[in-house]
C-alpha cells in the first residue's frame, strides 16, 4: 500500500509539473501581438553561445529604435540539416542566415527577393555598397538579391598576419636577425639552429614540421605552395589574371619546385619524420612544448598551442612571421584583395510578418548610427569620446571585454548583432573614428615584448610590414574563387573529392622520397589528375568564374 | 589427483582475474582519462600526455559551462522527460507485449509482422516532422514522449520474456476469476521486473542523452530546451568560437579554454546523472523468482 502511494504522489507531481508546459504557446502568442513591437522569428546557421535573446543592452535599445526583437534559433550539428527541413516543410522563420547551404531554400523558392526592398527601404544599405551591390546577386540565371551580406565586411583591411610561413622568435633572435625572405633563407636559419641546439629543454630539436590531418593538408601543406609562388587563395583551382582560365594550382610549374624543396628539407633531415602521420592534437603538443623550429601554418590552426606557449611564459618560442617565397622574383600574396565577395548573409523569407519592417531593421543596423551600436555599444556606457573626439572604452568595460569576454558578450550585446552590412576594420567613420573595435595599435597590446624586440631589429612595427601590401596587387576581380557557388549536381563536386584523394596520398609520397623519385611520383600525380578528366573540369570551373565576373561588372 | 585439480581452478582463477582486470583497465580508462582532462587546464592539455591525473588541476571547464544560462530549466527538462518518457514507454510497451504474448490472441501474427517492418523501414526526416507539424506536437513538452511511446524492439524483448512465464500461473488465477487486467497487473507485471528494469534503462538512457527531437522540434522554445541539447550548444559555440579566428577579424581570442577540454568536461556533466541510476536498478535485475511457483 505505501508503495503505490508513493506511486500516485510521484505522478500527482509529474502532472502537476508538466502542466505549465501545456500552456507555454498561448503564452507566446500573447507577447507577439502586443502593442508596436514586432518579433521576428528567426534561424542562424552559426551558433553564437552569448546571443541573449535581445535582452543585453545593445538589444533593448534596438528594439526601442526599431520595434523589432528576435526570437532566434541557432544550428546545432550540420546546419544543412535543419535548413533542408525548413526548405521542405515550408515553415519557415522570418528571416534565415542560411550560409552556404542556401540551395535548398532558393529552389523552393523560400526567400524573396530583395531589390525592390533595398531600392524603396534601405537608403542606408545602398549607401554602404555603392557600385558592390551587383556582387549581391545570386547568380548570372537569377539575378535576385536573396541576401544581406552578414559574414563579410566591406572593405576589410587586415592588419594581423595569418601565415603561412612561421619562423620561432628564438631562432631570428639567437642568429643576429638574418633576413628571411626566401625559402633557401627561411632554411639556412631552420639549419644553422639546429646544429647549434640539438635539443630544446632536453628534448630532439624539430626543424620543420607539417600537418596533413585529413582537411587540414590543405592549409599546411598544400596552400602554401601557391602561397610560397606569388599566387593568392583560390582555392584548388588558380586563376589565370588575365584571361581567366582556371587551372588546377598543382600544375603551375613553380609548385612543383616548392614540394621539391619540402623533399629537399625531408632528405636533409630537418622535415619532421612523423609530419604526414601525426595527429593534429600530437603536432598541437609539440609546437606547444616548443620544440618545432617552423611550421608552416595559418595562425588559427597553431593558436592553441601558441597560447599555451604564452601562458608558460616561454615568449621566444612562439613564431614570427615571414614573407618567404619560392625565389626573390616572387611576392607572397596573402594581403592580395578579392574585394567585396557578397554572398552568404540573412534573408527575409515569403512567410515573413512585414518584409518591410525587416528590411527596415536591417538598414539601421546599417547606418552609421547602428554600425557604431553594434560594434562599441551605447555612448556614455560602453565608450566615450575624449576631449580630442576619440572614441574611446571605459577601462572597466574593457577590463570585461578582455578578461570575460562571454560575460561582456551576454550583458553588453556587443558584438552580437553583426546581422547586417557593414564596414570592415580600417573603415573610419564621419567622427574621424574606426567603425569597428579593432585597430592597429590594438593589435601591439597582444604582442608580447620579445616579439616587439624581433621586430624592432626587423626595422618594422607589425609582422604585416614585412610583407608587401594590398596596393602591390591587383584587386581580384572573380572575388574569392572558393566561394564562387558550384550547383551540387556539377561534376565538379564529384571530381573535388577524388582529386583529393589523389592530391592527399600522392603529395607526402613525393615529399617523403629520395630526390630521385620525386619528379616520378610529381609527374604520376599529374597523370592520375589527368585521368579524372581535370583538363575538362577546368574548363567548366572557367565557365563560373567568367559568368561571375560578368554578373559582377555587367 | 587432488593436487592437480585445485591448481586448475587456481590457473583458472588467476586467468580469470586478470582478464577482467584488463576488461575493466580497457572500460575504465578512456573514462579517467576523460575526467582527468576536464579538470586539468586547457593550455597544459595542449601539450598532451595527460593520462589518468590531471596535471595541472583546474574546475575553469566547469566554470565556462555553468555560466550559460537556461542549463537548469534544461536539466529539469531533460529529467522530466526521462522519468516521464521512462514510465509511459514502460506501461505502453508491456501493454502491447502482454498482448502479444497471449496465444488466443486472434491478430497476433499480423500485428507482430506490422511491428518487426518498423524496426526496417522508417519515415525519414522531413516525413517525420511534417506529421509531427500536424499532429500539433511541435512547440510542446509531448513531442519528446508520445512519438516514440511504444517501440518494436523493446515490446519484443518484453513479450519474448512474457512468453517464457510458466502459463499455468496466468490459468490458475483466470480459474480463481481474475480479469485480464488483474492478472496482468497482478501476475504478469510483478514477474517480469528483470526485463522491464532493463528496458527501463534502455528508455531512460535514451530519453537523457537525446538532443536532436528538441533540436528538430523545439529549438526556438528555450522553456522546452533539454540539458543535452543546450550542452551540444555550448560545445559547437566554443567550436565555432575559435574557428571564427579564421576570419581574421575577430581579433580576441579565447585563450583560457579550448573546445576539447569543454568537450570532456560536458561529457562528465552529461554521464554522471545517469549513471547514477544504475545502482537504483541493479536489484531488479534478480532472475528466478517463477523457479518453483509451479508444480506440474
Amino acid at each position: 500500500m505505501l508503495k503505490n502511494k508513493k506511486i500516485v504522489l510521484v505522478f500527482g507531481l509529474v502532472i502537476f509539473i508538466s502542466l505549465p508546459i501545456f500552456s507555454n504557446s498561448n503564452k507566446e502568442k500573447a507577447s507577439e501581438t502586443s502593442d508596436k513591437v514586432t518579433t521576428f522569428t528567426a534561424f542562424f546557421a552559426d551558433p553564437n553561445s552569448s546571443w541573449n535573446g535581445m535582452q543585453d543592452d545593445v538589444g533593448k535599445f534596438l528594439t526601442e529604435k526599431t520595434g523589432v526583437t528576435l526570437n532566434v534559433e541557432m544550428a546545432v550539428g550540420d546546419p544543412a540539416q535543419k535548413i533542408n527541413l525548413i526548405a521542405a516543410s515550408g515553415v519557415y522563420p522570418d528571416l534565415i542566415s542560411p550560409k552556404g547551404d542556401n540551395g535548398a531554400l532558393i529552389e523552393s523558392g523560400a526567400l524573396i527577393d530583395l531589390t525592390d526592398l533595398i531600392d524603396k527601404h534601405a537608403p542606408n544599405i545602398k549607401a554602404v555598397l555603392g557600385d558592390q551591390i551587383k556582387r549581391l546577386r545570386h547568380s548570372y540565371e537569377d539575378q535576385s538579391i536573396y541576401f544581406i551580406p552578414t559574414l563579410d565586411a566591406i572593405n576589410q583591411y587586415y592588419y594581423k598576419v595569418g601565415g603561412p610561413f612561421n619562423l620561432q622568435l628564438d631562432v631570428v633572435e639567437k642568429l643576429g636577425y638574418p633576413e628571411i625572405r626566401t625559402l633557401e633563407d627561411y632554411e639556412a636559419a631552420i639549419k644553422a639552429y639546429v646544429e647549434k641546439y640539438p635539443t630544446i629543454d632536453g628534448q630532439k630539436t624539430i626543424g620543420l614540421s607539417l600537418l596533413a590531418d585529413d582537411w587540414r593538408i590543405m592549409i599546411s601543406t598544400t596552400n602554401p605552395a601557391f602561397f610560397a609562388t606569388g599566387a593568392p587563395d583560390d582555392g584548388e583551382f588558380t586563376i589565370d589574371p588575365k584571361t581567366f582560365d582556371a587551372m588546377l594550382h598543382y600544375k603551375r610549374p613553380a609548385e612543383r619546385e616548392y614540394f621539391r624543396w619540402l623533399n629537399h628539407m625531408n632528405d636533409i633531415g630537418l622535415l619532421d619524420k612523423e609530419s604526414f602521420v601525426q595527429k593534429y592534437d600530437q603536432y598541437l603538443a609539440k609546437i606547444a612544448a616548443g620544440k618545432v623550429l617552423a611550421v608552416i601554418d595559418q595562425d588559427w590552426e597553431i593558436g592553441q598551442a601558441v597560447n599555451s606557449l604564452k601562458s608558460e611564459g616561454k615568449f621566444n618560442r612562439t613564431y614570427g612571421k615571414f614573407p618567404v617565397t619560392l625565389d626573390e622574383s616572387y611576392k607572397i600574396p596573402v594581403f592580395q584583395q578579392a574585394g567585396f565577395n557578397g554572398g552568404w548573409g540573412i534573408a527575409i523569407t515569403k512567410s515573413c510578418k512585414d518584409p518591410v519592417k525587416a528590411i527596415k531593421f536591417l538598414d539601421y543596423l546599417a547606418s552609421e548610427e547602428g554600425q557604431i551600436l553594434v560594434n562599441w555599444g551605447i555612448e556614455g556606457k560602453h565608450y566615450n569620446y575624449n576631449e580630442k573626439g576619440e572614441r574611446i572604452i571605459p577601462a572597466d568595460v574593457l577590463d570585461m571585454k578582455i578578461n570575460d569576454n562571454n560575460k561582456f558578450k551576454k550583458e553588453t550585446g556587443v558584438g552580437n548583432y553583426l546581422l547586417s552590412l557593414r564596414y570592415g576594420d580600417g573603415n573610419k567613420d564621419s567622427t574621424g573614428n574606426y567603425y569597428t573595435t579593432n585597430y592597429p595599435e590594438q593589435i601591439l597590446s597582444d604582442y608580447s615584448d620579445f616579439e616587439k624586440k624581433v621586430l624592432k631589429n626587423y626595422n618594422a612595427t607589425f609582422w604585416k610590414d614585412l610583407f608587401p601590401k594590398e596596393d602591390e596587387f591587383p584587386v581580384k576581380p572573380w572575388g574569392a574563387a572558393w566561394n564562387i557557388p558550384i550547383p551540387n549536381d556539377s561534376p565538379i563536386t564529384v571530381f573535388q573529392q577524388k582529386e583529393q584523394d589523389i592530391i592527399r596520398q600522392l603529395i607526402p609520397e613525393a615529399i617523403m622520397a629520395t630526390p630521385a623519385e620525386f619528379d616520378g611520383i610529381y609527374d604520376k600525380m599529374l597523370a592520375q589528375l589527368e585521368a579524372i578528366d581535370s583538363t575538362k573540369i577546368e574548363k567548366e570551373y572557367t565557365s563560373y568564374v567568367k559568368k561571375r565576373i560578368k554578373l559582377w561588372t555587367e | 589427483m587432488k593436487r592437480k585439480k585445485i591448481n586448475v581452478d587456481r590457473v583458472f582463477n588467476t586467468f580469470n582475474g586478470l582478464i577482467m582486470a584488463i576488461v575493466l583497465i580497457v572500460t575504465l580508462y578512456p573514462f579517467l582519462n576523460v575526467l582527468a582532462v576536464s579538470l586539468n587546464e586547457s593550455l597544459d592539455t595542449v601539450k598532451g600526455g595527460i593520462t589518468i591525473f590531471p596535471r595541472k588541476f583546474t574546475t575553469e571547464n566547469y566554470k565556462v559551462i555553468f555560466t550559460y544560462q537556461n542549463l537548469l530549466n534544461a536539466f529539469f527538462i531533460s529529467v522530466l522527460r526521462t522519468v516521464v518518457g521512462t514510465v509511459a514507454g514502460l506501461i505502453a510497451s508491456s501493454m502491447v507485449a502482454y498482448t502479444l504474448s497471449r496465444s488466443d490472441f486472434q491478430a497476433r501474427k499480423f500485428f507482430s509482422t506490422f511491428l518487426v517492418l518498423t524496426l526496417y523501414v522508417s519515415g525519414g526526416l522531413i516525413p517525420g516532422f511534417l506529421l509531427m507539424r500536424d499532429l500539433h506536437l511541435i512547440n510542446s513538452f509531448w513531442v519528446y514522449i508520445l512519438p516514440a511511446i511504444v517501440n518494436a524492439f523493446y515490446i519484443f524483448m518484453i513479450r519474448t520474456y512474457m512468453e517464457g512465464l510458466p502459463f499455468e500461473l496466468q490459468e490458475s488465477a483466470f480459474i480463481d476469476g481474475a480479469s485480464d487486467i488483474t492478472v496482468f497487473i497482478k501476475i504478469i507485471l510483478p514477474l517480469s521486473t528483470p526485463v522491464l528494469a532493463t528496458i527501463a534503462l534502455f528508455i531512460a538512457v535514451g530519453q537523457w542523452n537525446s538532443w536532436f527531437d528538441t533540436y528538430l522540434y523545439n529549438g526556438s522554445n528555450d522553456l522546452l530546451s533539454t540539458l543535452q541539447f543546450e550542452l551540444m550548444k555550448i560545445l559547437q559555440s566554443t567550436q565555432t568560437g575559435s574557428d571564427m579566428a579564421r576570419n581574421n577579424n575577430v581579433l580576441e581570442q579565447m585563450t583560457t579554454v579550448t573546445p576539447d577540454s569543454i568537450k570532456m568536461a560536458i561529457t562528465i556533466v552529461t554521464v554522471v546523472p545517469i549513471i547514477m541510476v544504475y545502482p537504483f536498478l541493479q536489484k531488479y535485475f534478480v532472475k528466478g523468482m517463477t523457479i518453483g511457483a509451479v508444480k506440474s
